[in-house]
Formats: C-alpha cells, sequence, structure tokens
C-alpha cells in the first residue's frame, strides 16, 4: 500500500511600514516504504524551506514613506525590520526600500566562486551542457543548480569534473599521514 | 630560438610556503603541528617525501571503494560485491600517491585484509543501501576571517541524514572514550565545515573504525553535535597554530608518537 506523505512550509517575513509578506508551497509525495519516512520528510523541508526562501527575497511592492502612510500619530512609519535580501542585510528606513531587489534567476545560493566555477566548467567541456548540470543536480539533490548551498555546490562540482573527465587534482587526506595507531583517516 | 616555451613552474619558497600555511589549515596539519611542530616542519614547510607505508595504502584503497560504493548507492545504481571488488583492485594497483614497499609476501596479506574490511562492512549494512547520502567525499572550506583564523579546509567522507561521517581503518579496537577525545580536532573541524557550508547544525557525528583484526570489525563512534566550547577550544587550537607558524617555532616534541615517525633520522640531526 501506497503511503501518502504531504509537506507544506510557510514563512511570513516583516517589511517596513508595518507590512509584510508571506509564502507557501506544499507537495505531496507517495512512499512505498514507512521506513523512508523520515529521509523523505528531511529532504522535503530542505526543498522546500529553500525554495520558499528563494523566491520570498522579490518583496515586490513596499509601501512608500511618504505623508500618505503614517503611523497615526503623523510620522513616516519605520518598523525598524532588518531582512535579507540575496544574502545583504539591510535596514529599512525612510526612503531606502526604493531598491530594486535582485532578479530571482541570478540568484545562486552558493558562492560567487562556486557559480563562476560551476559556469567555467560548462563553457569550457562541450560535454557539460547546462542541462546536464541542472539535470545533475536534480538527481542528486532534488532542486535546481542555483538552489545549491555551498556544501552541495562542492560536491556538483565534483561530479562535473569527473563526468569532464578531469577530477580535481589535490592532495588526498590520505596521502603522507600516518597516526600512531595506523589508523589511516 | 622558441619564445613560446614557458620557463618551468618556479618552486615556492620556504618564505611562501609558510605564509601559505598561515592562510589555509585543515585537520590534519593542525593536529600535526599541535602533536609535534618539527615533524609538521618537515611534511609541510619542507616537504620531505617518505615512502608510503603498508596501512596507508590499505587505508587510501578502503576509502576509495566506499566512496564508490555511497557514490553509487547515491545514483541508484547500487555496486555489487564484485563490482565493489573490482574497484577495490582497481584501487590497489593505483600507485599515483607513491609506491609501497612490502616486505616479501606482506602485500597479498595485507590486500586480503582490506578486501575484508570492505566485504564486512558492507554486508554488515552500516550505512543502508536505500538511504540518499547528502554529500560523499566532497572537500569543502570555511573562511574564518572575522575571528582572525585561517579559512579551515577539509573533506567530509559521508553525510547522510545530517549526520557526518568518516571512515578509518585502524589495526586496534578503538575505545569509543578516547577516540571522542582524540578526534576532537577532526570531528570539530567537521562541524564547522558542516555549518558553514549548509546554514544548519550537524545532527551528529559518527566515526566508522574498520578494524583489521582476524576477524574483521566495525566499530561506530557516535558523538552529538558539536558544542560551544568544542568551537572555542578548536579556535584557541588555532590561535595557537598562527601564532607558532608566524614565529616559526618548529621545536620537536620528543614522546610516545617518535617510534612510528618517518623522520626520526632527520629529527635527531635536529639542533
Amino acid at each position: 500500500m501506497a503511503i501518502k506523505l504531504s509537506a507544506n512550509y510557510s514563512k511570513k517575513l516583516g517589511l517596513p511600514q508595518y507590512s509584510s509578506h508571506s509564502f507557501a508551497a506544499s507537495v505531496e509525495v507517495e512512499l512505498s516504504d514507512i521506513s523512508q519516512v523520515e529521509s523523505e520528510l528531511q529532504r522535503l523541508y530542505q526543498l522546500l524551506q529553500q525554495s520558499v526562501d528563494q523566491e520570498i527575497q522579490n518583496v515586490g511592492f513596499i509601501p512608500q514613506t511618504n505623508g500618505s502612510n503614517t503611523n497615526g500619530n503623523g510620522h513616516a512609519n519605520n518598523n525598524g525590520r532588518t531582512y535579507q535580501i540575496n544574502g545583504s542585510s539591510r535596514q529599512h528606513s525612510n526612503g531606502q526600500h526604493q531598491q530594486q531587489p535582485k532578479a530571482v534567476s541570478d540568484a545562486w545560493n552558493c558562492t560567487d566562486g562556486q557559480k563562476g566555477f560551476i559556469l567555467r566548467i560548462v563553457n569550457e567541456n562541450p560535454s557539460i551542457t547546462k542541462q546536464v548540470a541542472e539535470d545533475l543536480s536534480q538527481q542528486l539533490f532534488g532542486i535546481g543548480v542555483k538552489m545549491l548551498n555551498k556544501l552541495q555546490a562542492s560536491q556538483l562540482i565534483e561530479d562535473l569534473l569527473v563526468k569532464a573527465g578531469k577530477p580535481a587534482p589535490r592532495q588526498t587526506r590520505w596521502q603522507q599521514h600516518q597516526p600512531t595507531n595506523h589508523q589511516a583517516a | 630560438m622558441n619564445t613560446t616555451a614557458e620557463a618551468p613552474p618556479k618552486e615556492p619558497s620556504e618564505k611562501d610556503i609558510i605564509t601559505g600555511l598561515q592562510e589555509k589549515v585543515s585537520a590534519s596539519r593542525l593536529s600535526l603541528f599541535l602533536q609535534c611542530r618539527l615533524k609538521f616542519f618537515f611534511r609541510y614547510v619542507l616537504r620531505l617525501k617518505k615512502p608510503k607505508t603498508p596501512s596507508l595504502h590499505v587505508g587510501n584503497s578502503v576509502h576509495a571503494v566506499l566512496k564508490s560504493w555511497n557514490k553509487a548507492r547515491w545514483l541508484l545504481k547500487p555496486l555489487t560485491l564484485k563490482q565493489a571488488h573490482d574497484a577495490y583492485t582497481e584501487a590497489w594497483s593505483d600507485t599515483s600517491e607513491g609506491k609501497v614497499f612490502w616486505e616479501h609476501g606482506e602485500e597479498n596479506d595485507d590486500k586480503t585484509t582490506g578486501w575484508r574490511l570492505i566485504d564486512t562492512y558492507l554486508r554488515e549494512s552500516h550505512v543502508p543501501a536505500d538511504l540518499k547520502p547528502d554529500a560523499v567525499e566532497v572537500p569543502v572550506e570555511a573562511d574564518l576571517v572575522n575571528h582572525g583564523l585561517p579559512r579551515l579546509i577539509g573533506i567530509l567522507d559521508l553525510v547522510q541524514r545530517r549526520q557526518i561521517i568518516d571512515y578509518k581503518t585502524a589495526a586496534t579496537t578503538p575505545n569509543a572514550d578516547k577516540v571522542a577525545h582524540s578526534h576532537e580536532i577532526q570531528t570539530t573541524s567537521y562541524s564547522i565545515l558542516y555549518r558553514h557550508n549548509t546554514g544548519h547544525q550537524e545532527a551528529g557525528i559518527q566515526l566508522h573504525h574498520l578494524v583489521k583484526l582476524k576477524n574483521p570489525k566495525v566499530v561506530i563512534t557516535t558523538m552529538p553535535p558539536m558544542s560551544q566550547q568544542q568551537e572555542t577550544r578548536l579556535f584557541r587550537q588555532m590561535e595557537a597554530y598562527l601564532t607558532g607558524i608566524r614565529h616559526e617555532q618548529f621545536v620537536p616534541s620528543p614522546g610516545m608518537h617518535c617510534a612510528s615517525c618517518e623522520f626520526q633520522n632527520e629529527c635527531r640531526k635536529w639542533h
């Protein structure tokens, strides 16, 4: 008997002028074995959280802090909240929220260095197309390349290099390592 | 005249090497520095080459197969025992990290020992084959510049269900309390690396010791997530490392560990 597992994740963030925005995502999957519940929940939580976090960065319309938006005392609203846009913490106060958030399509969760490395592998190896990288990312982590965290991006880079026939040259941890109890770690 | 010929790569000077060692550190480098600074100097500054030891070769070969096994099950193409054995044979014949000098008849015995470790580990299913890993032998780093410390680097053998798993081959059965203490630099480093690279706290850390006994066995030591105290300890050890390297304090630390040190001859000449 198939086991249905549903998961949902929602997040609400405060915005200037006492406003807020929220976003939620739900997913339902079928499992063949109850023992898969824990691992699948872990995967779904990670997937949903990263997806929601990715999208919620686009804050869209934010009320202006002019005379028309006041807190009832005739003063411009500033709830003093701080929140993250594309990884940088910004204090939103009077007039500072005009800045457009970075387009979601340009946002990567990994470091700029990892992003550059992945793109370079794709550009320099005809057999590694963007689709190949995307497919491998989906196969390994169930999410797209741009949503990978730093650990996942490192793994993808390793595996793409192997696919390209260019495994990363590096000294292994075990080289020249000989603890006193003869462990090879 | 061939104007396109490139000059051979210049060997880094001792000063360059010491500067580099202040910029990046791994758990094994840090451990070695704290164990014996002169040994660290011979290995990482002078870069003296020594023959690969048989036990290291066994460990490398076992690790290579476990990596292949974990990668294969991640891609839903689990290895059969025969495929695992083939991977072991290939890893055993890899001498790219240096040749091993075997005593007569030793190589076959050690090769058999290594395979029996893998066979035992896989048959006992210490890592369920149907669970997807989060990472397999992945190199990671953490920028600790905000703490005034070098960049921490390392390779995680396996991460699964947020558990960091490290493989070890050992000649004797490990004691859980002693192992947790003696490997603290490594396990704390891995926790920091995991947290920096995922934004999450690890569920725990496991050391999987594959013990080379007549009847091989697997000993798993499970540890809780890194504590604040452990992180502080590591940072203070890294500070000591940084200070020691900066002042080039490469002095010997004679002790029990000297028995298996490959630099005994060089050490005796030091003054």
